[in-house]
């Protein structure tokens, strides 16, 4: 039985002549083109099936719930929050008894979209993307004609794609977060620290923070707006106290942020420009720099290496903290915060968004609407799903 | 003596006609390419920056140059055996995250443990995990004649996919390992002694003291061991080698076994000196390692190289960084000095290698 | 002295080098040295090595850049920069030193740098073009050989031809010789001797550059003799006598060419007992040697010589076959175990597996003997560079210091070095392939010395030779090969160079 319905998909999906043979014949007998198929085989679906029903027969039972296989495009294996999401997301298509297949793209566009070939000519029903070029609508488009072409819908996650573009496909989705949001929220987490202990943190005085910013990568567009917002947010709030705003600690530098040179966001890179820039930056000296603010937070832990080594955020809490603020909440960072290395971060909520993932998915292959069963309040307008952000400063 | 030999040298410098004279100094100019290079650099910056000559900015650059010597130093065998070895940086962060993993107070990938083994027994796990991938590589490359760049891009990818599975192990799920023990990080990090200045005092981490002791034992075998005569014999003419009775498999594998070690001592000391270790760790960090090589005068040719060199490569690729930063420079241009730095530093190396024609 | 060829000649000059000098650092290499070609002519260069031959026809042809003086070439004064001018201008040259793609085939050697294109409009080279052109020469210089066999594929005498048939095609007015004969047989000279006879006769000039007395006083019309950078002179041919050319080439007499036989010959200590290669044609080569004995072997190029060196060595893999030492069978499966049995080897292609060029002199004597030069774990720099140190005096190598890269020595020096190098491993065998190929007469009578001096040690020597005369003269027995087997053993005092040739030809 089972094996019917999954040739049947597959017929389907490729707009086989066969489709006229299937459950969706009364739709179509004159061969539908194959964007028509998919569509056709939809709208039955959303008026047999309404939510209600569609939940408890995934509950009672998982292995028939779906059938297909869905296809997981991470963008590297190496991230770490992408990590968490990959587990959360594998466990996620676990219980609810979906197939899948997850791939590493390697920061490789190239490779990513050969591995999207290679998963359409297998058969795949459905594709979970997650981009690696960020801010190329061609490399959006041109992923949205293949699945197209091959009739599957496709779930854009985490970075983000444009709206333009995943509007035009009524199978894409792109369920991400507010990527300017995690700015706006670390800037003005540290904007409201520094009103509370504007005093202690200004460590020689002079009215003024002198901060550094630890941005992961060039030309990526979460970068750019971590970098952006995480300095004026916090100078809004600043401003509304009547305090001062931030100060880069070096003023000859136009940037206004140091950048992992290979591009990987690395604890090593933040390390490696802190020691030298402390080698410089003393209390000594009196131009010591009183903040730290990193695009994530592995750039944030290697910061507090630094940090510790020339004797501050000492884990006993005998020395000066600097603040360090950094984004995910991962692990690493919610353990430095509990232990007062470290002040805060921004939590991407990877399960979060791995539930709401294999929620769609299942949506889509079940043919229920594809925002069923998701928090209507997450949902923006008929293309996207924003995974809310929350700050982490300690439990 | 000297000074005669001194005397002797600047009267026959004398005796040349003014167009040998440039020439000469000329040749003397462009042989030392690289110091005057970091000479001229260093007074650079220090006239736009005072503060890079002061006591903490020159510890800074020591100790950053001392944090990547250690995989320098193997990969520079490799390239006397006119090969290379692109598996360094995976092999820093595979031993990254071994040491990072056991020597923690967290566990997460080895949730059944409960306390951290004794640092030693860690750094020798580490020394056997990168002296096995070595032993791959070189095996690969003595037994089967495969270039070392084939060999070691694979031997790259099985590693990297080793580190991902490493890090799924046990609660981890991918995440950065951290929560690492006082012991390990003060035996790396801690205070190794400090300089008093006028203002505070300067510390110089333990781990100085742990690449001058690898550069002396570098030095000692690269010039005082039979092993280390073999590896510039096959580097030079690896047929001639043979015939000359030298075991060249064995040869070619200790240096890639001993190029291992050096890659797994460096992920040791990364480990604690970042204080975490991801998938990420490491990576193309055997990109510098071989620029650093290059600089110093470690040739592609074969058989030629020196510790010295090597030490003088980092150290100027440190400057730079730290310079540069000093400067305010913009990463953009970092990129593109370090390659003119690069390519220079080789076209002047190769220089003395050509034939006088 | 004479100054230049007679001025009746002139009209008939080819080429005409004047007042050449080039200084290297430290040395001058040239000191004002004249060369005078005339057409239809061969012209022989002579000198011991280090005396500038190469380096005034380097000058010639644009490898080295002269420091002053004047190159005329048909009255027309030159100055190539490059080879390809040269070439492109009618001066060709042999190199002493094979310089070829070896993984490429002949065509494309011959061709090379010159592709010819289908046609004007099509700029794709013409695979047929190359191959009919090869052809043609070939056919013309009676060279056997298919102009797509792969050059590695071919034995050097082979590729030597290659090499002049590719100085012809350029249809050359000059073209100079370098050692040229170095590593033919007899046969194969007399081939050469047949084409340079040939482009004489067409009126090319040749000039020849060589050591062997008796070829040059058979084939060349004009001498020339230069010593240390400098011309000495200039007379034709039928006026020299051997010892005359020797007398001006080192500036003393030379009465001999070979030294006094005094060593002893003693008992049986090497047998080799039915040696067949895996993957040559030697086969079932069975002999004994003695102790304080210089054993040579003879042969045609390709008839198993060294190949039976090599398999002794074990740097080439045996089939079959037993050696004994003393009575006890050795093994031999390579070169370190060779080595700890006493055996050493000296090969013919010294640039190949003989040198570790970049490396310097030090290094290149003591690669084989490092243990020795232990204390402790750690190797001691004063007995490393004691033992070099003896090795550069036993062997009179010339060289300004150990730390001296050794391939900046004459190749005379460089073998000394090598030959010091197995010294110092004190071998009881001593295997020796060519080990006077390309050295100048006063550094082969030197090796010559060095030999029977070993041989007084009661070491035993096995060497390998084309030049027969240097067999004769140095060795007490002499194996001849042929088509990969045993074909004869003579004793040198009884045999002659026609007995050899003799068996020499049995199996090939």
């Amino acid at each position: 039985m089972k094996r019917k319905i999954a040739v049947l998909m597959v017929a389907t999906m490729t707009a086989a002549s066969l489709a006229a043979c299937g459950g969706a014949g009364e739709t179509a007998t004159t061969a539908p083109a194959a964007e028509e198929a998919p569509a056709a085989e939809e709208a039955p679906a959303e008026e047999e099936a309404p939510a209600e029903e569609e939940a408890p027969a995934a509950e009672e039972a998982p292995a028939a719930a779906v059938d297909g296989t869905v296809s997981v495009f991470y963008y590297t294996y190496g991230d770490t929050y992408i990590s968490s999401v990959r587990s959360a997301l594998d466990a996620a298509f676990d219980s609810a008894g979906v197939a899948y297949q997850d791939y590493d793209s390697n920061n490789s566009q190239t490779t990513q979209t050969e591995q999207i070939d290679t998963a359409i000519a297998q058969g795949t029903s459905l594709l979970v993307v997650n981009q690696v070029d960020t801010g190329s609508d061609d490399t959006t488009k041109n992923i949205i004609e293949k699945a197209t072409t091959a009739g599957i819908p496709v779930v854009f996650f985490n970075r983000s794609v444009s709206e333009e573009v995943v509007t035009a496909y009524d199978k894409a989705v792109f369920v991400g977060t507010d990527y300017e949001m995690a700015g706006h929220m670390q800037g003005e987490l540290i904007g409201q620290y520094l009103v509370d202990n504007y005093d202690a943190v200004d460590l020689n005085g002079d009215g003024v923070i002198s901060y550094v910013m630890f941005k992961g990568q060039e030309g990526n567009a979460e970068a750019d707006a971590r970098t952006q917002y995480g300095v004026e947010d916090a100078n809004k709030v600043l401003a509304d106290a009547g305090k001062e705003a931030l100060s880069f600690y070096d003023s000859n530098n136009s940037n206004k942020y140091l950048v992992d040179q290979g591009g990987a966001w690395s604890a090593a890179a933040a390390t490696d420009y802190l020691q030298t820039a402390l080698s410089q930056y003393s209390e000594a000296n009196n131009n010591m720099i009183e903040l730290v603010i990193a695009n994530n937070d592995e750039m944030a832990i290697g910061a507090i290496t630094a940090l510790q080594n020339a004797g501050y955020n000492k884990e006993d809490g005998s020395a000066t903290v600097i603040p360090v603020f950094g984004v995910d909440a991962t692990d690493a960072a919610k353990d430095a915060i509990n232990k007062g290395t470290m002040i805060g971060t921004i939590k991407q909520d990877a399960e979060g968004m791995a539930n709401t993932i294999s929620q769609i998915s299942q949506n889509f292959m079940g043919g229920a609407d594809k925002f069923a069963e998701v928090d209507s309040a997450n949902v923006v307008g008929t293309w996207r799903v924003n995974i809310p952000y929350a700050t982490y400063t300690g439990e | 003596m000297a000074e005669n030999k001194l005397k002797a040298k600047g009267a026959a410098f004398n005796e040349l006609s003014s167009k040998e004279k440039s020439k000469k100094v000329i040749d003397l100019l462009l042989n030392n390419a690289m110091y005057i290079i970091i000479v001229l650099a260093v007074i650079y910056i220090s006239i736009k920056v005072p503060a890079f000559i002061k006591l903490p900015s020159i510890v800074n650059v020591i100790s950053l140059t001392a944090a990547k010597l250690p995989i320098a130093l193997g990969i520079g065998g490799c390239i006397v055996l006119t090969g290379t070895d692109i598996s360094a940086g995976r092999v820093v962060g595979l031993t990254a995250c071994i040491s990072a993993s056991l020597l923690t107070t967290t566990f997460k990938v080895f949730p059944n443990m409960t306390s951290a083994p004794p640092i030693i027994v860690v750094l020798l796990l580490v020394l056997v995990v990168g002296g096995l991938v070595g032993l791959v590589n070189g095996f690969s490359v003595a037994k089967f004649k495969l270039h070392p760049f084939i060999v070691t891009l694979s031997t790259q990818l099985i590693v990297y996919g080793i580190i991902l599975m490493y890090l799924m192990n046990g609660t981890n799920n991918g995440q950065t390992l951290s929560g690492l023990t006082e012991g390990y990080r003060s035996l790396i990090t801690g205070t190794l002694f400090s300089i008093p200045t006028a203002t505070g005092s300067v510390a110089v981490p333990k781990y100085v003291l742990y690449s001058i002791i690898l550069v002396v034992v570098m030095w000692v075998i690269w010039n005082k061991t039979t092993f280390g005569k073999n590896m510039f014999a096959v580097g030079s003419n690896e047929e001639a080698a043979n015939v000359s009775g030298v075991n060249v498999s064995k040869t070619i594998m200790m240096v890639f076994v001993l190029a291992g070690m050096m890659y797994a001592v460096t992920g040791f000391l990364d480990g604690a000196r970042i204080a975490s270790a991801n998938a990420n760790t490491g990576l193309n960090y055997e990109c510098d390692a071989i620029a650093a090589c290059v600089i110093g005068g470690v040739s592609f040719v074969g058989g030629i190289g020196r510790i010295s060199g090597i030490v003088v490569g980092v150290l100027l690729l440190q400057i730079i960084f730290a310079g540069l930063n000093f400067l305010a420079v913009d990463a953009n241009m970092l990129y593109i000095i370090k390659g003119l730095i690069i390519l220079i530093a080789c076209a002047i190396d190769m220089r003395k290698y050509l034939v006088k024609k | 002295m004479e100054k230049q060829i007679t001025s009746s000649d002139s009209k008939n000059v080819l080429l005409k080098m004047e007042g050449i000098c080039k200084d290297f650092p430290g040395v001058k290499a040239l000191d004002n040295v004249s060369l005078t070609v005339r057409a239809g002519t061969v012209h022989a260069l002579m000198g011991e090595n280090g005396a500038g031959k190469s380096t005034l026809m380097k000058c010639l042809f644009g490898v080295y850049n002269k420091d002053s003086g004047h190159i005329y070439l048909e009255g027309k004064e030159i100055n190539f920069k490059t080879s390809k001018e040269a070439l492109e201008n009618g001066v060709a040259m042999v190199h002493q030193e094979l310089n070829q793609a070896l993984k490429r085939n002949v065509m494309d050697n011959m061709w090379l740098g010159r592709f010819p294109k289908i046609s004007k409009w099509c700029p794709l080279t013409s695979e047929k073009k190359m191959y009919d052109a090869t052809k043609e020469v070939f056919e013309e210089l009676e060279v056997n050989v298919d102009p797509k066999t792969v050059m590695s594929r071919m034995p050097v005498s082979q590729r030597q031809m290659v090499e002049i048939a590719k100085a012809v095609s350029f249809h050359s007015k000059v073209i100079v010789f370098d050692e040229p004969t170095s590593s033919l047989t007899e046969e194969e000279v007399e081939h050469l001797f047949r084409i340079i006879n040939m482009l004489r006769d067409r009126g090319c000039g040749i000039i020849y550059i060589s050591h062997k007395m008796e070829e040059i006083l058979r084939i060349s019309d004009d001498v020339t003799i230069m010593r240390d950078g400098q011309w000495v002179a200039t007379r034709p041919a039928k006026e020299l006598t051997m010892n005359e050319i020797i007398r001006l080439m080192v500036g003393r007499e030379l009465t001999n060419r070979y030294p006094v036989k005094d060593n002893k010959v003693g008992d049986t200590i090497l047998q080799v007992k039915n040696l067949t290669a895996q993957y040559s044609q030697l086969r079932d080569v069975s002999f004994e040697a003695k102790a304080g004995e210089v054993l040579g072997v003879a042969g045609l190029d390709g008839s198993g010589r060294t190949e039976l060196l090599e398999n002794i060595f074990g740097i080439a893999t045996r089939k079959e076959g037993e050696i004994y030492l003393h009575g006890k069978q050795v093994m031999n499966r390579n070169a370190r175990e060779s080595l700890a049995n006493k055996f050493a080897m000296l090969t013919e292609e010294r640039r190949a597996t003989g040198i570790f060029g970049i490396l310097d002199i030090q290094a290149n004597t003591t690669i084989s003997s490092l243990p020795k030069y232990k204390k402790g774990p750690l190797l001691n720099d004063k007995l490393l560079s004691e033992s070099t140190e003896w090795g550069i005096k036993a062997m009179r190598t010339k060289t300004p210091t150990q730390k001296t890269q050794i391939r900046s020595l004459s190749g005379g020096n460089q073998q000394k070095v090598i030959l010091a190098r197995w010294l110092l491993t004190e071998p009881e065998v001593l295997l020796l392939d060519e080990p006077t190929r390309g050295i100048d007469v006063g550094a082969k009578y030197e090796i010559y010395q060095l030999i029977l001096d070993l041989a007084k040690q009661g070491k035993t020597v096995i060497m390998v030779s084309s030049e027969m005369p240097e067999l004769l003269g140095v060795c007490d027995r002499i194996l001849v090969m042929s088509g990969g087997r045993l074909s004869g053993e003579v004793s040198a005092q009884e045999t002659s160079q026609e007995e050899i040739m003799t068996l020499a030809a049995k199996y090939a």
